[in-house]
């Protein structure tokens, strides 16, 4: 009886730890692995195509899943906003809190307190600040990989200014 | 009620981190000197402790106490160990320690990708944490001494 009491307690609260924990972790060493196996390129910048590309086909595939009880979207800003709302709320447990756009193509979205940065610096700190764009590469590749499937054909850009805040630009490519 | 000073060591017995708060005594060594002393000690009663109790005990060292200050002592299943000064009337501090491990180490150190484990923390915002986490406990009240 004790061991079943004990037992439902830890499954409570380690399921929603583990199901916080495990993207994180794994992206990590998913970085890791990709940054050990690649070398840098002359400039010295690190060569972060291979974990864009990875993003890539995880958001292509994860669209036909999250938007099977939709209707078909209307317009390019629709989906951009089924970007900002549901699907970033399904992946970081939050949602985009800043969307602007020029009505031509460009859209700006700005997250906050962007989850695989939260834990690294706050309040502006500068001290990882060279480092972190190897934690955004998947998530720019994970963004142009899902508007991919909904018919954009775009360029996804990050940029960090001040942990743990972050900007995904996406640049739609217009044929 | 005050907190002296911090010690974090690895399992291996790395100091990873230490910080001070209300310390007035100097120990007039270098830091690194003072850490393998503190870890030799440490390792030193926890056998004595292990081999001295007449009863199998569960949680072993805790903490011990001079006639100055209170040393408290938590460590995890995986080996790391938590070292807190304070002094003789603070209490609930094994909460705190607790507190420090899960809500601040297990944060701002584990799920840093860039931080190493088993080597000294250099992340400013787990400095920043520890240092908020302790100001904030009630057993912290900067006496002027």
């Amino acid at each position: 009886m004790k061991q079943q009491g004990l037992e439902s307690k830890l499954s409570a609260c380690s399921l929603e730890e583990a199901d916080k924990c495990l993207f994180e972790y794994l992206h990590a060493e998913i970085v890791n692995y990709v940054l050990a196996t690649t070398s840098d390129n002359k400039d010295g910048e690190e060569e972060l195509s291979r974990l864009e590309w990875m993003g890539f086909s995880v958001g292509y595939r994860i669209i036909e899943r999250l938007t099977k009880e939709w209707a078909r979207f209307k317009e390019e800003l629709d989906m951009i906003k089924f970007i900002c709302t549901d699907f970033w709320t399904c992946l970081y447990h939050k949602q985009i809190d800043n969307l602007r756009t020029n009505h031509h193509g460009v859209y700006v979205l700005h997250d906050n307190e962007f989850r695989l940065l939260a834990n690294i610096g706050a309040n502006g700190s500068q001290q990882y600040l060279r480092e972190s764009p190897r934690l955004l590469a998947f998530t720019c590749g994970l963004l142009r990989g899902s508007l991919a499937n909904l018919g954009i054909v775009s360029t996804v850009k990050a940029e960090v200014s001040a942990l743990p805040s972050c900007k995904f630009n996406v640049q739609v490519q217009r044929i | 009620m005050t907190i002296h000073n911090l010690y974090i060591f690895s399992k291996s017995g790395v100091l990873l981190y230490y910080a001070e708060w209300n310390r007035l005594n100097k120990s007039g060594i270098t830091k690194e000197e003072e850490a393998k002393l503190m870890y030799g000690m440490l390792f030193s009663i926890k056998s004595f402790v292990s081999k001295i109790s007449p009863l199998d005990s569960k949680e072993g060292f805790l903490y011990y106490k001079t006639s100055k200050y209170t040393l408290h002592y938590l460590e995890t299943p995986s080996g790391l160990k938590f070292v807190l000064n304070t002094d003789n009337v603070a209490q609930n501090v094994r909460n705190l320690l607790q507190q420090l491990y899960s809500q601040v180490y297990l944060e701002y150190v584990v799920k840093n990708p860039l931080c190493q484990l088993n080597e000294p923390i250099q992340s400013e915002l787990f400095k920043l944490k520890v240092d908020e986490l302790m100001k904030n406990s009630p057993i912290f009240l900067n006496r002027s001494l």
